[in-house]
């Protein structure tokens, strides 16, 4: 195993060459981080009392003064053209402010906008959408990707209903194949996954002369900013959006929803602000979903298990909209010199899909980790070893550039050491009784290295109370907790001694919460700026204290000598010495080229399953990421937990029905789409590897929004493959499938 | 949602001529867990809401010498803390201990829970118009079918969702219902019905009746009972398939037993033929699945829930092994 510890050993290398120094009393840089004494700790949230106790303020909280309530009237069909729609009785129904037509011509999925209204009361607005009469004629619909593809079935768009969307090739897997010793073809298939967020969407507009302001539960603040102005014409300078506490987005709020410009519309129609909230129904059908995907992989290897081609044809499904992505983690991952790509997006009569937490990876991840362990049996070796073996340093399967950093083995390690892999079945299946154990794998890759130029200020007032300014949104992974644990410990204060303002795009740029982005930007934006503050303070107490500016430290509210702690003046007070109010600019730099930043993880997974019921209990999980640096571990483990509740939820329960004669989900509520309950919450042991990698950032940190929703999926199919012996290649394994598998090996044998 | 009176009666005489008056759409709300949820999803359309909360005489539970009565407004979580149900009727506390949740046991009533309505999707969905709502098709028969009726559907699929009735059959339970001209008293095994019968209903009340009370004989020497559900997931899900058993063993066989299954029929489904089959014999694996599986021949699986044959299968071992 040596040879493959060279990357992990990468930064332990940086790590020790720091600790070192330290150790010998010479200077560190900041950057090491060996002095930390918040960044790295467990710290509580900051705002953790206001939402328990219901004080934290959502957008559906917020009553603006003469404000209307908007709803939206969407198509019950699938497939229908708008013969004729009379709008007259809605508008003259009495406290109804505006009835306004969004769509003509043709509806292409249920739950397509038609029409909307403003009233001065929610049950006003319901009552009008009854009055609205459409006339629809009928047409003939697809919601099933495996009709849509069929020769004569009803088209979608103008194009044909199934459309080529990514290719990607190198080496040559004809020539791959032909040296293969094993080679192994598998179809793995994944559900329509909806975004149940706890909070649905919700947006207010309101209008002050020419200038839009919109409160929104949004991820993306800037980008709703931007997409209002270009949607409605007016200039970006104009639009404000502002964003406060919200419950979940997963996706489904990454950017500009449609009921955000009709909120905005009916404003400028009525002169009124406007506010929308949707409902769990509207939240199923119609603001994003994850695509379904049916991939096939062919893949060839040596005996020993080295890997020599891997071929993948994606037909993935995004109703009216795109299928996903979904090759990336094939490409990169492992060390494979052939690889061949061919994705293809299908369209039905269905909502569009929307990118949903690790969008093409989770289903990417699902077919070639399952793949890999198929492999593996065919192979006679331990899956571990296999994904070992193939272990690759570069990216492109080691035919990229070199990895700035990689844990991954590091993972492995852990990881197997504390589910204790031995006690897998070495055979899958062989262990015998109703109720079967099984033990599976599952590696993940993600982005998530941050993007440059990401802004945040810090401003100290003359009494010493200071505030972190950022444009940036706490999506509920607690961002305004780190953001105030950065700035105390760089200046040597406490968390609750730092006031957040952040959710609003007058404040510095900051990208979208979505695809890890937010801590590797957001956070060494703000250390910067901190750094500059405390550099300016030092400068300043200098000269008070006639030492060189160098030698002082700023702790426990307090700047002094380090060699001499007596020798000190209070942060108050050096901030009086600023003499006036005092603003640090912090940027995150870029990202130095030549080495490719990705985050890595192993989830280790144990389930039993009752072979009698097709039944799935999974009893623990053990989940490993390199994330470089840790910034608070309480919230870190909180995202591992969520990330594994929600991968358990879509590799057990979660499905979106569609009755297939009609064209409509018949699950568009939480009691027909499951999702998972407490009760079926695994033990979760979340272990993160801290590997700071040494030029992602000045605080070596890499994101983790998406990591821990990647492997889940796939660890837990590969533990039930390990238990029954059977792949059920599908998500969600509900008890049906799991019995059908099952029959169906009795049947064969 | 339309809007609705409310009316809060205090007395049973109050609560009939509420139900008789006639002329408008009524409806009779327990604990509302189930009703409510009608009415928003515009399911159920009343007129006036008869509210039975303030009844102070329907929350009861007494052990008398002809058995234990509840009535109608007992929560399922007084009924599963209650010392004498837990020991003389095990499968009744397992059966209300297995619904939905803790807050919905709080709120949800045993009257409540034995006259719940299907939760058959297209049912309880006012776009599709199906049988149950005065359609013209079941929209399960070649739809998305997989929780749907193995036994007894016909012209509709439903299954009936209580967890409550199958293991109060088992008991031999009696309902007393109140109709405008004096009580009722009857098996419970004959309140429900088919959707042959109407497929509108589920039960044999009148609109103008209600369920006063649910009386179950003492149990008899060497009594035992279980419940046994299978969910999809841990809690708050309905019965894919559940077995509610009562037997009275002697030696290693059952001199009288009853098994009532839920989550398979539009009615509480009893399985005559399996209790014959196993009775006064020596019970195994081998021998439960060798009867059981005659007497499923008769179920009649539609594309997605032929699984819930296999279920009962293993259910009816583990249950009847579970008291034997
Ligand atoms: C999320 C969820 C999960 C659930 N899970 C389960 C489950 O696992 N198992 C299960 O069995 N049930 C389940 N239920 C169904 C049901 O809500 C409960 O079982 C509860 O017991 C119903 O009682 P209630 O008092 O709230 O009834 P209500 O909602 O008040 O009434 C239900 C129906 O019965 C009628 N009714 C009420 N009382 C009487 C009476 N005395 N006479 C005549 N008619 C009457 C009402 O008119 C109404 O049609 C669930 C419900 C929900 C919302």
């Amino acid at each position: 195993m040596k040879e493959h510890e060279i990357v992990d050993d990468l930064n332990l290398a940086y790590l020790e060459e720091a600790r070192g120094k330290k150790a010998q009393g010479k200077d560190v840089p900041a950057e090491a981080g060996e002095d930390f004494k918040l960044i790295g700790q467990p710290t509580a949230r900051i705002d953790g009392r206001l939402i328990v106790t219901g004080r934290a303020k959502f957008t559906n909280d917020l009553t603006l003064m003469n404000m209307l309530h908007a709803k939206i009237l969407r198509s019950p069909f699938a497939s229908a053209e708008i013969v004729s729609m009379d709008l007259s009785q809605a508008q003259n129904l009495p406290g109804v402010k505006a009835v306004i037509k969004l769509k003509e011509g043709r509806v292409k999925y249920e739950g397509e906008q038609v029409a909307a209204v403003a009233a001065i009361s929610e049950k006003t607005a319901e009552e009008a959408l009854q009055l609205i009469k459409v006339d629809y004629k009928i047409l003939p619909h697809v919601v099933r990707p495996e009709k849509a593809v069929e020769e004569g079935a009803p088209q979608i768009h103008d194009s044909a209903n199934v459309e080529k969307f990514n290719e990607y090739s190198r080496g040559d897997v004809d020539k791959g194949f032909a040296e293969a010793e094993v080679v192994l073809e598998r179809t793995y298939k994944t559900a329509v996954e909806i975004h149940q967020t706890a909070e649905t969407h919700a947006s207010i507009a309101k209008l002050d002369e020419d200038r839009l302001t919109v409160w929104d539960s949004t991820q993306a603040a800037f980008s709703v900013r931007d997409g209002l102005a270009r949607t409605l014409g007016i200039p970006t300078s104009k639009v404000r959006v502002i964003k406060t506490y919200m419950g979940g987005g997963f996706g489904s709020k990454l950017g500009l929803n449609e009921h955000t410009v009709v909120a905005a519309r009916l404003a400028k129609e009525t002169g009124r602000p406007v506010k929308i909230v949707l409902n769990r129904r509207e939240n199923s059908l119609c603001v994003g979903n994850r695509p379904s995907t049916s991939i096939t992989i062919k893949g060839g290897a040596k005996k020993d298990g080295t890997l020599v081609c891997l071929s993948m044809k994606n037909y993935t499904c995004g109703g009216v909209g795109r299928g996903d992505r979904c090759s990336e983690p094939l490409i990169d991952i492992y060390k494979c010199p052939n690889v061949k790509v061919e994705e293809y997006t299908v369209y039905t009569n269905t909502g569009a899909s929307r990118p949903t937490r690790a969008p093409g990876h989770v289903q990417g991840t699902f077919a070639l980790e399952g793949f890999l362990d198929e492999l593996a049996d065919e192979l006679g070796l331990d899956p571990l070893e296999l994904r070992r073996k193939n272990y690759s340093s570069a990216n492109q399967g080691e035919t990229g550039i070199p990895y700035s950093s990689k844990g991954l083995n590091k993972c492995y390690e852990l990881g197997a050491a504390k589910i204790g892999w031995e006690r897998r079945n070495k055979k899958p299946g062989e262990g015998g009784g109703k109720i079967r154990r099984g033990l599976g794998v599952a590696s993940q890759i993600w982005w998530g290295a941050g993007v440059p130029g990401t802004l945040a200020d810090i401003k100290i007032h003359r009494d010493g109370s200071v505030e972190v300014i950022c444009g940036t949104q706490d999506i509920g992974c607690g961002t305004r907790t780190y953001i105030a644990t950065i700035a105390a410990e760089t200046l040597g204060l406490k968390p609750e001694d730092i006031a957040v303002k952040i959710g609003d795009t007058v404040y510095p740029w900051a990208p979208s919460s979505g695809g890890s982005q937010t801590t590797p930007s957001v956070a060494p934006a703000v250390r910067d700026a901190a750094l500059k503050a405390a550099e300016r303070l030092k400068q300043l107490v200098s000269t008070t204290l006639n030492i060189p500016a160098s030698r002082i430290v700023l702790a426990g509210k307090k700047l002094f000598d380090k060699e001499n702690p007596d020798v000190s003046v209070t942060f108050q007070d050096a901030a009086k010495e600023l003499r006036r109010e005092a603003v640090f600019h912090g940027e995150r730099s870029d990202l130095p080229a030549g080495f490719a930043y990705n985050s890595f993880g192993a989830h280790f997974a144990e389930v039993e399953v009752d072979t009698e019921t097709g039944q799935i209990r999974v009893a623990k999980v053990v989940a490993v990421h390199d994330v470089g640096r840790v910034i608070n571990r309480l919230t870190a483990e909180s995202q591992v937990v969520g990330g594994i509740t929600q991968g358990v939820s879509t590799a057990l329960f979660e499905e979106r029905l569609i009755d297939d004669n009609t064209g409509q989900m018949v699950n568009p509520n939480l009691q027909g789409y499951k999702i998972s309950t407490s009760m079926d919450i695994p033990e979760i042991v979340p272990i993160f590897v801290d590997l700071i990698d040494p030029r992602i950032n000045n605080l070596g940190t890499k994101g983790l929004g998406e990591p821990p929703r990647i492997p889940i999926s796939a660890a837990v199919a590969n533990a039930v493959y390990n238990a029954i012996g059977i792949h059920l290649r599908e998500i969600p394994m509900t008890p049906d499938k799991v019995l059908k598998a099952l029959q169906g090996k009795e049947a064969n044998s | 949602m339309k809007n609705f009176k409310i009316a809060e009666p205090k007395s049973i005489e109050q609560v009939s001529g509420l139900l008789s008056k006639g002329g408008e759409k009524v409806s009779l709300m327990a604990g509302g867990t189930d009703m409510l949820s009608e009415i928003k999803e515009g399911v159920a359309e009343p007129d006036l809401v008869v509210d039975l909360s303030a009844m102070k005489e329907l929350p009861f539970i007494r052990k008398n010498r002809d058995g234990m009565h509840i009535g109608a407004m007992t929560t399922l979580a007084d009924l599963a803390s209650d010392p004498a149900i837990r020991s003389d009727y095990p499968g009744l506390y397992e059966a209300a201990l297995s619904v939905g949740t803790p807050q919905l046991r709080n709120v949800g009533t045993v009257g409540g829970n034995l006259c719940q309505r299907p939760r058959c999707w297209y049912y309880r969905d006012a776009k599709f118009l199906c049988r149950k709502k005065g359609g013209s098709q079941c929209f399960a028969t070649r739809g998305r079918n997989k929780y749907h009726a193995i036994f007894g559907g016909g012209i509709c699929h439903i299954v009936y969702p209580s967890d409550l009735a199958p293991m109060l059959i088992a008991l031999d339970a009696k309902v007393v219902v109140v109709a405008p001209g004096g009580e009722k008293v009857l098996p419970l095994s004959e309140f429900y019905t088919l959707p042959s019968k109407n497929v509108r209903r589920e039960n044999i009340l009148n609109p103008n009746e209600f369920l006063r009370e649910i009386r179950i004989p003492p149990p008899k020497k060497g009594e035992r009972s279980t419940y046994m559900k299978l969910k999809e997931r841990g809690t708050w899900d309905f019965a894919l398939v559940s077995a509610a058993v009562k037997a009275t063993a002697g030696g290693n066989s059952f001199n009288d037993v009853k098994i009532v299954l839920g989550g398979v029929a539009p009615i509480p489904w009893r399985l005559e033929k399996v209790e014959q089959g196993v009775m006064k014999k020596k019970l195994s694996e081998s021998m439960i699945k060798e009867t059981a599986g005659a007497a499923l021949q008769e179920a009649r699986p539609m594309e997605e829930n032929r699984y819930k044959v296999a279920l009962v299968e293993a259910l009816l071992v583990r249950s009847l092994l579970s008291i034997a």
